[in-house]
């Protein structure tokens, strides 16, 4: 599991890859807070390069919504493939966390 | 301790793990030597890596202790089976109901783990037998 993040005019887009379970989640979550600061206006979550997420990475991305919601950060997710997808549709992330097909989609969401 | 005992086309294999990625990855490899579909696969890799974390951080939060997972693939099902000595622990009926409705900002963090197992297995059943904790979990091939 690792994080790489670009910013562009206050747009953090981070992409992870590999897998993110209860052995690096600590890990995902310090990564993830490192590369997005209050200040940001938002911040894209590309899941192209994911392949697995269980509860404890799914934990670490509605810690990170709450703390994005209270900053004012948008947050938007995208690129997932479909067993990754149904594991936010059955958490019920879906509805409270937006998740777009492409990261074009997701940029244009958050009005980058 | 964590073993995974495969019963695939009657060849029985028992390896042991002590760390839980290792079996999972364990299983997928099973998985893909039994033609399980990518889906397929990823479920039960995320249900057995969920419970297996349970099985841990509940029935031995005082004394670790071993944890067996046996798979045993048919034309149609994926039973997985999964022991521990550790103390009674029901998951189906311990674990909390996740909220799946609130806002982000009252949204409660955890409980997912048993909500994957009951949504995405076709049935799950707990025994306490002989001092052990027993899941047995049915994953249907063709849905």
């Amino acid at each position: 599991m690792g994080i790489n993040a670009e910013r562009a005019d206050g747009t953090v887009i981070a992409k992870a890859d590999g897998r993110i379970d209860s052995s690096n989640s600590r890990e995902f979550h310090s990564e993830l807070e490192a590369v997005v600061a209050d200040s940001d206006a938002a911040l894209v979550l590309d899941f192209e390069d994911v392949a697995y997420i269980s509860s404890a990475g799914m934990r670490v991305i509605l810690l990170t919504a709450k703390s994005l919601q209270k900053s004012g950060t948008k947050f938007a997710l995208c690129s997932m493939d479909d067993s990754i997808r149904e594991v936010f549709k059955i958490s019920g992330f879906d509805k409270i966390i937006e998740i777009h097909q492409s990261q074009a989609e997701a940029l244009s969401a958050v009005g980058a | 301790m964590l073993f995974l005992r495969a019963d695939t086309n009657s060849e029985v294999r028992k390896t042991s793990y002590t760390e839980l990625a290792d079996l999972v990855a364990a299983i997928e490899e099973l998985g893909e030597e039994d033609g399980w579909s990518g889906e397929l696969t990823f479920r039960i890799s995320l249900v057995v890596d969920e419970l297996a974390q349970n099985v841990v951080d509940y029935a031995y939060i005082d004394t670790p202790g071993d944890v067996e997972v046996a798979v045993t693939s048919t034309d149609e099902t994926v039973v997985i089976e999964i022991t521990d000595e550790g103390k009674p622990f029901d998951p189906l009926t311990e674990a909390p109901a996740p909220d799946l409705t609130s806002p982000i900002e009252s949204r409660p963090i955890g409980g997912l783990g048993v909500h994957f197992t009951k949504t995405l297995m076709d049935d799950v059943e707990y025994r306490r037998e002989s001092g052990q904790n027993r899941l047995r979990i049915v994953a249907r091939k063709v849905k």
